[in-house]
């Protein structure tokens, strides 16, 4: 179940170095094309009676062959890659070489990154092929969970299926909140008190993180905060002088100071485990750091069994409304380069990895399409890992994922990571980094074309 | 210049140069060259024009001239000065320490004992021969006081977590010290072989005038191997404004807390890779050429590197 979508393994990247001679200065951008080019030539052109083609990361090659087995009729050409995971742009990469030349597109690619499709949707990608016009039943789109295919949406064209959902919910140490008698919040204002508590009473112990690339929609985003909100076409709400916004961040900065919720603090870090094992009282996360982060062997903090359990996420004290942060979760692209009967063939292979049981009973992550998540979290519960069943929250937290969040051509995730986590780690708070975000938020939008308005 | 004493030439060596037997090896010169100089024009000269090419033509439309549009859009994107200013700082802290230990390491290293030489010149070589990604894997541990073996080093600095050693302001410098590493002791061991080759006379001499080691070292030997000085400045010149593989291995090991456009030459892949627009990763690939060959042509005139003696 850990989903490699929003894996900690980043890749340690080797691609490009350093050309040791003065007239290579020119090099890097010339070779790539070079190289390119005649690794892409070596891919056939797709004639109509030749296989699909697919790539995928590797945590999807056991939904795909699960796939394949069920359906033997069907011939498949499958190529592993990093499926552009932690902002890697190798889709991007891909699919630009193949535009070049001319041919070398993929049928099917699955992408980890949730915004890919809002980057490969715009020219000079132009890549996805539009599904609602004909080549995914309106059956199939209407089975989605609320909001799952937001991030496939570009205006009212779907240009992709949602492989894995990323709500938040708020991850709890059953054993340990009992030992130190604390009852489990439903408010951010309990959670905030129980960190200052946890300060105070049981120093070492946190409640939260502030050190990874998603703090941004873990907190942010589910406090409606107005950063990063498509509200038109090339058009974006970027305002760190929301009131969500700042809300939020004075919540979080004395937990940031006394040390319940550290700015170094990281789950993907190599010494997570060895910091924190065992003192995280409680998390606010999404659906899939069950086993990538808590329970199972393989993931971060590999907790003893029944350690812990998810519960609904946090609300605002007052709020009508819940709402809460999406992180990752995966996308099933199909090529706009096919036609006719090979376009229609092609994309009968992606309903069925997306949505059939037989595919997403392997998916890493909770389905987003609803029938396949009914049978998927049935057998995860049989397993017992964990110390409540996890479906009741599963079920809650679904359709809150906040729409105001947007999916961009820009990586959210990294611009937190790059601009905001260092001044974190060295001491600023998180209410002047909104500004801070803005900005860098802010010139990327304008250099992708969009209006910014505050 | 090492030559002191003026020896008889032969006459007919005289009468002739540049003939004979003299014309046969310069026909081997083009054959031992050829080779190079057929690479040169597949992977240098070639990528360099296409490279050209497309700075100076629109995206997506074949020779259609741009002009000067392509450097005026990559200067004006917001990516494009802090790039650079990385760079500077980066060289400036570089080849400072690049030119100061190397000539004082091979300096130490030809002055001293004959016996250990070729045991420190090993020593010194031996980071650089680890492939150059790897080494900065390893420094990447190094770095990290959590992995690190010298963690207290790091504890003198108040660095307790990974993400605090790689702060923003510290980048250049920690760049600095990785590229030093896996690249110095390659230029060590050829200055050493460049001081080996001043002719034992002439430091006899130095020392029977009364030159101490100070001496010796400053006012003979290094103004003898000063081309050689200028030759590892422009390459690492070079090499340092296309620096992308430090910036780009620290940003994965630190789960993104580096920009991928840190520097020039990752601006660059991004906008050809991430942007699809090979011809602002040509502007930019053209802008460091420039900047390179300037800082070239600038000390092979200063020093008259290529003047025969």
């Amino acid at each position: 179940m850990k989903d490699n979508s929003t894996s900690p393994h980043r890749a340690l990247l080797g691609r490009p170095r350093r050309l040791f001679s003065t007239l290579a200065a020119t090099g890097l951008a010339v070779s790539t094309v070079v190289v390119g080019t005649s690794i892409m030539s070596a891919v056939p052109a797709q004639a109509s009676s030749s296989p699909i083609t697919l790539w995928v990361d590797s945590a999807r090659l056991a939904s795909v062959k699960a796939w394949e087995k069920a359906n033997p009729s069907v011939k498949l050409d499958v190529s592993t890659f990093d499926a552009g995971a932690n902002g890697s742009g190798s889709i991007e990469e891909k699919v630009a070489l193949a535009n070049r030349v001319g041919h070398g597109w993929p049928d099917i690619v699955f992408s980890a990154e949730q915004n890919d499709v809002q980057k490969l949707g715009y020219p000079p990608f132009s890549f996805p092929a539009v599904l609602n016009g004909g080549l995914v039943p309106s059956s199939i789109i209407k089975n989605y969970a609320a909001g799952a295919l937001a991030p496939c949406y570009i205006g009212t064209k779907l240009e992709c299926l949602r492989n894995d959902m990323a709500f938040d919910v708020l991850w709890v140490n059953v054993p340990l909140m009992k030992q130190f008698g604390y009852t489990i919040p439903t408010t951010w204002q309990q959670w905030q008190a129980i960190g200052e508590s946890v300060a105070t009473n049981h120093p070492g112990y946190i409640i939260g993180t502030l050190g990874d690339s998603y703090s941004d929609a873990v907190y942010l985003q589910a406090a409606q905060c107005h950063l990063n909100d498509v509200v038109a076409s090339y058009s974006l709400i970027d305002n760190p002088n929301d009131p969500n916004c700042v809300n939020i961040a004075n919540l979080l900065d004395p937990l940031m100071k006394d040390g319940s919720v550290p700015a170094t603090a990281n789950e993907f870090g190599s010494t997570f485990a060895k910091q924190y094992g065992g003192k995280v009282l409680m998390d606010v996360g999404p659906a899939w750091y069950s086993t990538a982060i808590f329970e199972g062997t393989g993931s971060v903090l590999n907790s003893p069994k029944g350690t812990y359990e998810a519960v609904d996420p946090l609300t605002w004290a007052g709020s009508k409304h819940t709402w809460t942060g999406d992180v990752g979760g995966g996308l099933w692209i199909l090529s706009s380069h096919l036609q006719g009967a090979q376009a229609q063939a092609a994309a009968k292979v992606l309903v069925g990895l997306a949505t059939s049981t037989v595919s997403q009973d392997q998916s890493e992550g909770y389905p987003g399409y609803v029938p396949a998540a009914k049978s998927w979290i049935a057998e995860q519960d049989a397993s017992g890992l964990f110390a409540t069943p996890l479906a009741p929250a599963f079920a809650v937290a679904a359709p809150e994922v906040w729409p105001g969040w947007s999916q961009t051509p820009w990586d959210v995730f990294g611009l937190w990571a790059q601009n905001v986590t260092p001044n974190l780690v060295a001491g600023d708070t998180v209410l002047s980094q909104l500004s801070v975000m803005a900005g860098v938020i802010k010139d990327n939008a304008q250099s992708e074309g969009f209006q910014v308005k505050s | 210049m090492t030559a002191t004493i003026s020896l008889p030439v032969p006459e007919r060596a005289k009468r002739r140069p540049g003939r004979g037997r003299a014309g046969g090896s310069h026909h081997a010169g083009y054959l031992f060259v050829s080779l190079y100089v057929v690479l040169l024009l597949l992977f240098g000269v070639a990528p360099t024009a296409y490279a050209l090419y497309l700075s100076f033509t629109e995206a997506g439309k074949p020779w259609h001239w741009a002009g000067l549009s392509n450097f005026l859009s990559t200067g004006r994107d917001f990516r494009f000065v802090p790039a650079f200013e990385h760079i500077a700082i980066y060289l400036a802290i570089w080849l400072t320490v690049l030119v100061v230990l190397v000539l004082f390491l091979a300096l130490m290293l030809h002055g001293g004992a004959r016996r250990v030489v070729p045991a420190f010149r090993f020593l010194f070589y031996l980071p650089g021969a680890l492939a150059g990604s790897a080494s900065v894997i390893v420094w990447v541990f190094m770095f990290d006081p959590e992995l690190s073996p010298w963690h207290f080093a790091l504890a003198l600095f108040h660095f307790s977590s990974f993400p605090q050693v790689i702060a923003p302001g510290h980048l250049p410098a920690i760049f600095a010290v990785i590229a030093f590493w896996t690249g110095a002791g390659g230029w060590i061991v050829v200055m050493n072989g460049a001081l080996n080759n001043i002719s034992d006379e002439v430091i006899d001499s130095a020392r029977i005038d009364g030159a101490n080691a100070w001496q010796l070292a400053f006012r003979v030997k290094l103004p003898l191997i000063k081309k050689w000085v200028v030759y590892m400045l422009i390459l690492a010149f070079a090499a340092g404004t296309q620096l992308i593989v430090e910036p780009t291995i620290v940003a994965s090991a630190s789960l993104g807390m580096v920009s991928p456009f840190w520097s020039p030459n990752q601006l660059a892949y991004y906008l050809a890779t991430y942007n699809d627009n090979f011809n602002y990763a040509a502007a930019i690939a053209v802008d460091l050429l420039f900047v390179g060959l300037m800082a070239a042509a600038l000390l092979v005139f200063r020093s008259k590197l290529f003047e025969l003696e």
